[in-house]
This record gives C-alpha cells, sequence and structure tokens, in this order.
C-alpha cells in the first residue's frame, strides 16, 4: 500500500522525515511492516523554482522564440529563452534553472540558443509531468510566492511509502492506521482528523428506510442522507492525494469515499437516492438466479449466498465488493446515501474470491475493518460532502449495530512472555509498549500477571502469543539472544531414503553423470508424444496413468498436467543441449512421478539416466555404445546400494518394449525379484522426429522398489589360499541369441567352483551365417585345493556338454 | 703354463669387461669367460695336471681370481646400468600437458549440493529428514497450518489445483503436520523437497525448493530459535556472520520473524547482492502456533515448538551467485558441469 508522508504528518509528527525518509522505513520495517519502496516526489523538482517574468522581449535572431528576463527572488534575474506564445510580462511561471533534471533525466544546463544566452527553460505542465498534453508553459496564479520551489508550491514535497502490509495488520491499510502504529512505535500522540458537521434539520429516516435483516454477516450498518450533492470534478488537493497514493480521480463524490478508505481504512458506498426503488435499504442474501451488473458493467448471476444491499426490488451492491450499476452516482445525481458498515471479513472474502473482484474495499473488508469506526467514517464523508459538494447533510443518520461485537480480554503472564522470547521482560516495558499500541490494560499479582484487552481495531490480538509477539516486535526482536536447544535423543525414525539418495547421487556422479532438476508438471501433448503407449512401463513397474493428472488452473500448456515419467524431461535436457552445440553429456534426475486411482493420488519416487554422444577425447577412440555405458552406469549403482540379485533380460517381443525405446537393444532390471526399469537406446523415429543424430540412451528406474529392504548389510566372501585357473571356450551363438544368458549357463554348468565367466571377444563375420562367436574366459577356484587338470578337463567338457544340449550353441 | 694361461685370462677379461659400453656386450663378455663353458671354467678342467701339494695354494689363487673378476663384473654392471637407466629416463619423455581421459566426474544439481548441505549441517544438531507427498491435501496445506479457507493468508500463496481438496504444496509446512501426528514429541526435523506457487519470472519459479525445520519440545522460546538459525547460518555462510529477526506475518506461526543474515559477500559492509544493506533475507521462522499444534493432536498445554523455512534457490542464488533461477531448470551443462563439488 502507498502511504503519503505529508498526508501522514496530518495525524502524527514525522516531520523530522521529510529529510531521512530510510529512517522512518527502518523504523517500520524493524515493526514488520517492510517498507519495499521510498520515492520522494520532490526529486525531479530541484532547482525547479517559481519565477515571474520581468520582460517579456524578441529573440534578436529568431521569430518564434521569446527572450525572457525572469525574477526568481530579490535581484536574482535569469535571462531565459523560450519558445512559448502564451506568457506575458507579469505571469508568474515555473522555471527550471541550471542543475535541475526534470522528469524523464531531462538535464537543464547553461546554454545559447541562436547565439543569446540562457540559463534556464520555462516549463509546460508535460515538462513538469504533470499531464500528457500541453500547450505553452504553466502560467501560475497571481500570488504564487516567487522563489519558492516548485514542488513544495504544487504540493509535490511528499514523500511516498509503499509498504508490504502482511494480512493480519488490516489496521495499517490507511494513513490513521499507520499513523497509530508511528505513535506507538515512536511514543507520539496521534491527532485523528476532527469533524466539524452541520446537519441540516431534516431526518434521513423519512428520506429512506433502512431494514437489517443479515445482522449475522453485517452486523453494523451506518448510512446518511444528503441533499443537493454537486456533483463535479474534485478540487485540486483531492485529486492530488488519491492519485499520489494510486486512485485515479472520477468525481468528487466517488473521490471522497474513496479518501476515506485511503485516510481512516473504512470503505463507504455512495448511492444515487433517485435510483433507489422505494427508497428502501435492506440488508439480506441474494436471490437465487437473479443477475447483478457492477458498476464497472460486468455481469454476475448470484447464486443465493451472496451479501447484497437491495432496494425495494433489486440488489444495489455487493456487500462490501462493488456497488451496482444501478445506483452508482453520475453527473446528473443531487441526493446520496452514504454507506458505512461492517461486514464479516468472510461473507465479503467469499463473493469476492468467486467473482475476481479483488476491490480496494472488499481487500480491506476481507481482512477486517473496525467495527467501531463506521460512524466516524460515514460522519467524515458527509462532512467532506458538505465542505466539497455543498450538500445539506440530514439529521438522524442510521447506525444499525443490534448486537456490539465484543472484545475477549486475554489473560496472560509474564513469566510466561520471558519464556516464549527467551529473554527478561520487565513489567513497566510490557506495560508501556503494550498500552502504547492502544490496549486496555490490567496488572495482576504486583505486575506478574495481566488482563489485556485489544483495541477493537486491532482484529489480530486474540491469544496470549498475540501479546507476546506484539511485545517482542515493539521492544524489538533484536533483544532476543541466540541460544542453542539442549541436545536430546532425536526420534528414532530414520530418514533412509532421503540418504539413499545421496548414494545414488555419489555412484552417479563418480560415474560422469551431472545431475538435472525438472519441474514435476509439463505440456501434456509432448509428454504423450513421448511416452507414447504407457503399457510397456506398467509391466517394468513404473506406473503410469492412462491420463495424467491435470492442474485446473495451470500457468500455462507448457505446465498443464503433472508428469508420468521422467523421461520426457530428461529428453528435453539432452535436446536442449544438443542444441546448444553440447554433443557430449551424461545426466540423470531424482524426483517424482504422479499417478491417480479413483480419488488417491499416487507419487513415486524415480530415478531417470540419459546419455548422449561419446567424448571425444585424445584416449577415447574405441566407440562404446551409450547403451552399454548407462549399464555399466546402473551396476555401479547398484552395487554401491549393496545390491546383490539383480540380472539384465532382454524382452522375448518388441510390443514389452517402451515406445521411445529401440525395440532391439533394450534391456530390463529385475532387482531382488522384481522388474523395476529398463535400459536402452532412443527409438530411431524419435531420434529422426527432434532431429537428434547423437546416439542416446535412457534408462529409468522406480527407486521405491530399488530401495526396498535397505539397509542392506554386505558380507564378504572367503578368498580361496589356492590356484586358480583359467579357460577358455568360444561359442557359437546365434544372433538373436543373448549372450548373457549363455554366461548364466556356463557358471550354473560350471557349478560351486565357478569364480567368474567374463565375455573377452565377440566376433561377426560373413562366414559365420547368422551366428557370432562369443569367447568367454572361466575362471575356476576351489577353497580346499588346487585344481588338478583331471578334474579341470572333466569340468570343461561338463559345461560344453550342458550348455550346448539346453541352448542352440556349439563350441568352436 | 696354467699359472700363466689364468693371468691371462684374468687380464683380458678385465679389459673386455671394462671395455663394454653395454650391458648385452658385457653379458656376452661374461659368458666367454665366467660362463659354464667359459675360459675359466675349461681352465679349470685341467686342474688335475698339478701337482697334488700344489693345488691347494693354486686353488686358492684361482678363487681369489675369479672372486676379483667377479666383483670387476659386478662393478662394470652396475655402472652399465645405471647409465643405460639414467639414458631411458632422459628419452621417456610423458607430456603430461596432453589431457588425461575425459568422462571423469560428474557433478550433483547445486539445488541437490544445497540442501545436502543443510541436512548434514542440522543433522549435526539432531534434526533428521521427514518428507511428504507433494500433492497435498488442502487440510495439510492450509487448514491445520491455520489457514482456513478465505482466509486473507491464502492470497500469500498462489496455489495449483489438481481438485477441489488437493493442491501441490505450497510449502514444506505439511510435512510438520504430518510428522506431529504420528510421532511423539519431543520432535526435531527437516523437511526438504518441492513446492509450488504461481509465479515465473527471473526470481520465481513455480517449481522450486524448500527447507523446514521444526522443533516440538516441552519448553522452546524465540533464543532458542535465535540460535538454531545462528548455528545453521555461520556453519552454511560463514562464521561471525549475525542474524536478525524482524517481526512479520505466518499464519502458522506466533510470534512470527523474518530472518535476515549478514550478507556472505560483503560481510555485513553493503554489496549489490544485499543491495547496500548488509543483510540478506533468508527465511521464514516463529513459534509454533497453538492452533496449530492442537489441529496435529499436540496439546499446546504442554508442548511448544518453533518451525523455520528457507527457499533453496535463494540459498543457492546467494551462495553461487547466481542471478536468474531460471537457468536452475535447463540443466545446460556448460552450467551443471561447474558443480562438481
Amino acid at each position: 500500500m502507498k502511504i503519503s508522508l505529508k498526508w501522514l504528518n496530518e495525524y502524527v509528527d514525522v516531520d523530522e522525515f521529510f529529510a531521512r525518509p530510510e529512517e522512518l522505513a527502518a523504523h517500520l520495517t524493524a515493526a514488520g511492516l517492510e517498507v519495499d519502496e521510498i520515492e520522494n516526489l520532490a526529486t525531479p523538482y530541484k532547482n525547479v523554482v517559481i519565477g515571474t517574468l520581468l520582460e517579456v522581449g524578441k529573440h534578436p535572431n529568431a521569430d518564434k522564440l521569446t527572450l525572457c528576463q525572469v525574477s526568481t527572488g530579490e535581484g536574482v534575474i535569469h535571462q531565459i529563452v523560450c519558445g512559448a506564445k502564451n506568457h506575458k510580462q507579469g505571469d508568474r511561471v515555473v522555471a527550471a534553472l541550471p542543475g535541475a533534471v526534470l522528469p524523464g533525466d531531462f538535464a537543464i544546463k547553461k546554454s545559447k540558443l541562436r547565439g543569446v544566452e540562457s540559463a534556464g527553460m520555462l516549463c509546460s505542465e508535460k515538462e513538469l509531468q504533470l499531464s500528457e498534453e500541453s500547450a505553452g508553459i504553466l502560467i501560475l496564479d497571481e500570488d504564487a510566492p516567487i522563489g519558492q520551489n516548485f514542488a513544495t508550491y504544487y504540493g509535490l514535497d511528499d514523500i511516498l511509502f509503499e509498504i508490504n502490509v502482511t494480512p493480519n495488520r488490516a489496521d495499517c491499510l490507511s494513513h490513521l492506521g499507520l499513523a497509530r502504529e508511528i505513535g506507538a512505535l515512536l511514543g507520539r500522540e496521534v491527532h485523528p482528523p476532527q469533524l466539524n458537521l452541520n446537519r441540516v434539520g431534516d431526518s434521513t429516516r423519512n428520506e429512506i428506510q433502512l431494514d437489517l435483516i443479515d445482522m449475522d454477516r453485517c452486523p453494523r450498518y451506518a448510512g446518511c442522507f444528503a441533499r443537493n450533492v454537486k456533483v463535479g470534478p474534485s478540487p485540486q488537493w483531492l485529486k492530488q492525494r488519491l492519485e499520489k497514493v494510486g486512485i485515479n480521480s472520477i468525481n468528487n463524490v466517488v473521490d471522497i469515499t474513496n479518501f476515506i478508505l485511503m485516510d481512516l481504512g473504512q470503505p463507504l458506498h455512495a448511492f444515487d437516492v433517485s435510483h433507489l426503488k422505494g427508497k428502501k435499504i435492506s440488508i439480506e442474501g441474494a436471490k437465487e438466479g437473479e443477475t447483478f451488473k457492477t458498476l464497472d458493467g460486468t455481469e454476475l448471476k448470484l447464486d443465493g449466498s451472496e451479501l447484497t444491499i437491495r432496494d425495494g426490488e433489486r440488489a444495489v451492491a455487493l456487500a462490501g465488493c462493488i456497488g451496482g450499476e444501478n445506483s452508482g452516482v453520475s453527473d446528473s445525481t443531487t441526493d446520496v446515501f452514504i454507506e458505512s458498515a461492517y461486514f464479516r471479513p468472510k461473507a465479503v472474502r467469499t463473493t469476492a474470491r468467486k467473482f475476481g473482484l479483488e476491490t480496494d474495499s472488499s481487500y480491506r473488508f476481507s481482512r477486517g475493518v473496525n467495527p467501531e469506526g463506521v460512524p466516524f467514517a460515514m460522519d467524515r464523508a458527509c462532512q467532506l460532502l458538505q465542505d466539497i459538494c455543498g450538500a445539506e447533510v440530514f439529521s438522524d443518520p442510521y447506525d444499525m449495530y443490534p448486537n456490539p461485537i465484543e472484545i475477549p480480554s486475554i489473560r496472560l503472564n509474564r513469566k510466561y512472555v520471558e519464556q516464549r522470547l527467551g529473554f527478561e521482560v520487565k513489567n513497566e516495558d510490557f506495560v508501556k509498549w503494550i498500552e502504547g499500541i492502544g490496549c486496555g490494560l490490567e496488572v495482576l499479582d504486583g505486575g506478574e500477571g495481566y488482563v489485556v484487552t485489544p483495541p477493537p481495531y486491532r482484529t489480530d490480538i486474540s491469544i496470549p502469543e498475540d501479546l507476546v509477539e506484539e511485545f517482542g516486535r515493539l521492544y524489538g526482536y533484536k533483544h532476543i539472544p541466540d541460544n542453542l536447544p539442549s541436545l536430546q535423543d532425536a526420534p528414532t525414525e530414520d530418514d533412509l531414503n532421503y540418504k539413499l539418495e545421496d548414494v545414488v547421487r555419489t555412484s552417479l556422479i563418480a560415474g560422469g553423470f551431472f545431475e538435472c532438476f525438472n519441474y514435476a508438471f509439463l505440456n501434456k501433448a509432448y509428454q504423450e508424444k513421448i511416452l507414447g503407449e504407457t503399457s510397456p512401463l506398467e509391466v517394468l513397474n513404473l506406473r503410469v496413468p492412462t491420463e495424467p493428472i491435470k492442474i485446473k488452473n495451470p500457468l500455462n500448456e507448457d505446465y498443464a498436467v503433472m508428469r508420468t515419467s521422467l523421461i520426457p524431461g530428461l529428453l528435453k535436457n539432452i535436446e536442449t543441449n544438443l542444441n546448444r552445440s553440447i554433443d557430449f553429456g551424461q545426466l540423470f534426475e531424482i524426483g517424482k512421478s504422479f499417478d491417480r486411482s479413483k480419488d488417491q493420488y499416487h507419487e513415486e519416487s524415480r530415478l531417470a539416466l540419459g546419455i548422449f554422444g561419446q567424448s571425444n577425447g585424445l584416449w577415447d577412440k574405441t566407440k562404446i555404445p551409450a547403451a552399454f555405458r548407462l549399464k555399466s552406469a546402473v551396476e555401479g549403482l547398484i552395487q554401491s546400494l549393496k545390491g546383490r540379485n539383480w540380472h539384465w533380460s532382454t524382452p522375448a517381443e518388441s510390443r514389452q518394449v517402451p515406445s521411445f525405446i529401440h525395440p532391439k537393444q533394450v534391456s530390463f532390471l529385475t532387482y531382488e525379484g522384481k522388474t523395476l526399469g529398463f535400459i536402452g537406446t532412443l527409438h530411431p523415429a524419435l531420434a529422426e522426429e527432434f532431429k537428434l543424430k547423437e546416439d542416446i540412451a535412457l534408462a529409468e528406474f522406480n527407486l521405491d522398489l530399488l530401495f526396498q529392504g535397505q539397509p542392506r548389510n554386505f558380507k564378504y566372501k572367503k578368498i580361496s589360499k589356492f590356484q586358480s585357473a583359467e579357460r577358455d571356450l568360444a561359442f557359437l551363438v546365434p544372433k538373436d541369441l543373448s549372450a548373457g544368458a549363455l554366461s548364466q549357463a556356463i557358471a550354473k554348468a560350471a557349478g560351486k567352483i565357478c569364480r567368474s565367466v567374463e565375455i573377452f571377444d565377440v566376433f561377426e563375420d560373413e562366414s559365420l551365417g547368422d551366428n557370432r562367436s562369443v569367447a568367454y574366459r572361466i575362471e575356476l577356484q576351489d577353497m580346499d585345493s588346487t585344481l588338478d587338470e583331471e578334474q579341470l578337463t572333466k569340468t570343461q567338457q561338463k559345461i560344453i556338454e550342458q550348455v550346448t544340449s539346453q541352448l542352440p550353441v556349439k563350441v568352436r | 703354463m696354467l699359472k700363466e694361461k689364468i693371468e691371462s685370462i684374468k687380464k683380458r677379461a678385465t679389459d673386455e669387461f671394462l671395455g663394454a659400453g653395454e650391458s648385452q656386450k658385457l653379458y656376452e663378455a661374461k659368458v666367454k669367460f665366467l660362463g659354464k663353458q667359459g675360459e675359466f671354467s675349461q681352465v679349470m678342467k685341467e686342474m688335475g695336471k698339478i701337482p697334488k701339494e700344489e693345488r691347494p695354494q693354486f686353488g686358492k689363487m684361482v678363487n681369489e681370481i675369479k672372486i676379483e673378476l667377479e666383483q670387476v663384473y659386478k662393478d662394470q654392471e652396475s655402472q652399465i646400468r645405471k647409465k643405460e637407466l639414467d639414458q631411458k629416463i632422459e628419452t621417456d619423455f610423458l607430456d603430461l600437458s596432453l589431457p588425461g581421459p575425459t568422462a571423469g566426474q560428474g557433478g550433483a544439481h547445486p539445488l541437490s549440493l544445497v540442501t545436502s548441505e543443510i541436512v548434514n549441517i542440522l543433522g549435526r544438531i539432531g534434526f533428521s529428514v521427514r518428507l511428504g507427498p507433494l500433492i497435498e491435501s488442502d487440510r495439510y496445506n492450509f487448514e491445520a497450518l491455520n489457514i482456513p479457507a478465505d482466509h486473507p493468508a491464502r492470497d500469500m500463496q498462489d496455489t495449483f489445483y489438481v481438485d477441489d481438496q488437493h493442491v501441490l504444496r505450497t510449502h514444506t509446512s505439511p510435512v510438520q503436520i504430518r510428522t506431529m501426528e504420528s510421532e511423539n514429541p519431543p520432535i526435531r526435523i527437516v523437511a526438504p523437497g518441492p513446492v509450488f506457487r504461481k509465479d515465473h519470472d527471473a526470481s520465481h519459479s513455480p517449481n522450486f525448493n524448500q527447507i523446514e525445520g521444526l522443533l516440538i519440545d516441552k519448553e522452546v522460546s524465540m533464543a532458542d530459535l535465535k540460535g538454531t538459525i545462528t548455528f545453521f547460518v555461520q556453519e552454511f555462510f560463514g562464521k561471525g556472520l549475525k542474524t536478525r529477526f524482524r517481526p512479520s506475518f505466518f499464519p502458522f506461526t506466533e510470534p512470527s520473524a523474518e530472518v535476515d543474515c549478514q550478507c556472505p559477500v560483503c560481510k555485513g559492509k553493503g554489496c549489490q547482492l544485499c543491495s547496500q544493506t548488509g543483510w540478506i533475507e533468508i527465511g521464514g521462522s516463529g513459534l509454533v502456533h497453538p492452533n496449530v499444534l492442537q489441529a496435529s493432536g499436540i496439546d499446546p498445554e504442554r508442548y511448544q515448538g518453533y518451525a523455520f523455512g528457507f527457499g533453496i534457490e535463494r540459498m543457492a542464488i546467494i551462495k553461487y551467485g547466481i542471478d536468474d533461477i531460471r537457468i536452475l531448470a535447463e540443466n545446460d551443462l556448460r552450467f551443471l558441469g561447474q558443480f562438481k563439488l
């Protein structure tokens, strides 16, 4: 909210802060009213002063220019060349003298215009940024004081504070409210505005019949009738006050209601009485299905739950939100009914939210205005109607307040305040500060306890903790010492999953992977395009809903649905990097994917990996398909999780393969008995579509499943003391048989003396037909003795016999 | 006769040993004179021709000569070896200005780095991690945190809805409620993770990260809170940095405070990062509101608590000097590649 220091100064003495506005800002910020911006309106008018034209002569070298002698004080005369035509000798004008920097960074210097010295500039309204357009220079009233700074003359010697008022401090949403706060902070007296209202004898009650029906939602309603209101433009001072704080001037009546809003924080409404059917006003719920047209022409359909102000036939205002087009003040208005009320915050807020009516009025009502300030705000508005619009203000104004709102008092002990704040609190300090904010206070037990009654405008104070905070912030949070809580046994439930994620992270980082962070929501069409047919993912225990979870109010289409896989995001990252000419990278992301079944939401932790391209370094001459490099990384990761039982398998059929993966370059991971993810090469069709030329491999795993059974123990295996022996065997293997399956078969055949089976060569050649040659190195070792030649030969034969009988392979 | 022969061998062998410039020549000379079929062995076979009584004396002499020759050989060998090794070293230049094999180490995302560091610091004073769902019910995200429907405080957080009763959590605070409901005091937890708000520009991301601390115990004061945060700030940003509280408003704490710490860049002197104020805002905090305790099934008469929350992105910005938070979600390797920390 914007606050004018000049306006504030009428209610509390803040004179010294015109010179040091930052000091006031620091006080406010330290008290919880954060000042976002300070704007000194006078800054652009430095060296801009009022002068009088002693002489207006012709410019010797230019017909269109005049040569003016301008006095800005006794004996101070400036020669200024001016291009305008509307000035004459004796006029009071605005002179920008050298050193001035006019709005728009327009610096004024001494210069020569067509050969004649000019020491400044005579200003137009446009140059002073007072209006959009102007013809000629600004001619001031005859009594404008010569030599006075223009900002002072024009009321622009003001400083504006943009204050970020937290939702609990509705009482600070006005100049008087803020004045009260500053008064409390700095211990200064506050002088609320004084009234001098002369009512005419006629009674408001003869003009309008008022019926307060919904007393729950509108506990207090006041109103006053005014006759002969002359609607027209507002006087300069009023226009300027409103414009400074960001409100456009409309007409004097509307401006007065807005002025009261910014002055006292009480929203008002002015009805044109000639439009009130039956000269009646009632406060009650809307009729179901009725339509209501707001002041700004929006048509709303009401469902009956809204609180309305009604005349004899229809709704004329949505209580606290906005008035109706049917009864607003216009240029032809003469009779006005001023409404000042206290509506319940919830009643206003529900309606404002439903229709998106975030008005200055609904903003204040929904945070809570001062119920006790209702009649005063009405009277002050009437006073201004009388002073500005020449209105006759009627007697007997309404003030219906059948059940006055009670302010419960709060009991608390001083010791409690001390304990919560962590420092010693003196009785006299507590009394001083709490009374300072307008609370009634009764001291109990010689200063050990208190009964506190908050002022009606502090609706945010209701429990002892609120008073702890009030005292804390006023006395100063700076008094709070540092105290480390003593260490006790922390709760024992572990934070294993978080730590396991770190294990995964560390392992992948060691393997040269970089972690990515993508948003949890993305473009629906993009996700669908990448993921395609999702049933294969289900089989892999990567849950994917048929329809992703939609955000009801997304920022835009690109962030419209929750992700069901981390792959689309990671693929996008790969694309981004490739487009930026980075042709090799290893990426991973740990995050959630989202799924819904009926009304239940499920979140699954996932790990996705992606490799694109290959490092082209001095030592990296061997081309290794990205999918293999990915596989190594995943195996390293499994080992760092101390996983033991896991294997890769090749899907038997293409339809089991996720549709974004190359159906012939893919492997599924089964870990501790559960299939939980895949590795594979990006499907060539997608690669082509997105113009991704590098070799790209992707993987995704269900981390929840991968983390099952943790923490795992690890036990070392005994090392044999006896020598090991190696046997090399090459097999002719059909191309569509996985070499991994053969490895497993060999290990099984070799039995318990098998220490390892390694593939050391794969060879393909036309001469081999549909086969390839795969060479295995089998390491054999016994725990109890050195294997002799006979045992080795026997084992080798057993391997060959078993393997060739189980699988369509031959020994070479 | 024999003696002359031996003298001759000794002389020639010595000459050849000393004359051998390289190990191969020396080896050949050794075979020629001292090998099994070498001249010395041949001569020894003629020992029989020597009268019996002269044999011991003769044998002794022969032996001495042999030892002498072997010594000459050994000395020469080690000299040649040394010379040859020196030569080899001299010519075996490895240009280590060439790059090592690539790939090497990867890196965690800066947001992970910051999160881990905070979790570790708070872990040292007994806080352990709790996590919660990202799609939260209205009750956990708002109601139980003393933010009833139609409360103005809901305006502070522009919310994404997935249905009428579920939102993308707008803060990590629901984890407070979940923990208090399922565990008994004393509680000391830290809850990191993604949160969502409808806001997107250079300093706001619609999907950002927070970390939240909660402590519930018998007596908990603002001083305990401030001490904890000061400890954290000094561990995270640097020793000696001060913290200060500014009064503020959060529906779930009372009293509430914004937390500023002295700018880690200028140490409070004033610089661009802190807009010349010497202080930077790092988060919000306060004593847990009695309504929140009540809503979580904890008796506010028996227990008290504090809570604080920081924005991870903000921490990363301060710590690493990042100036546009959108780069955090771009995952450009030229950016990520710098965080091999």
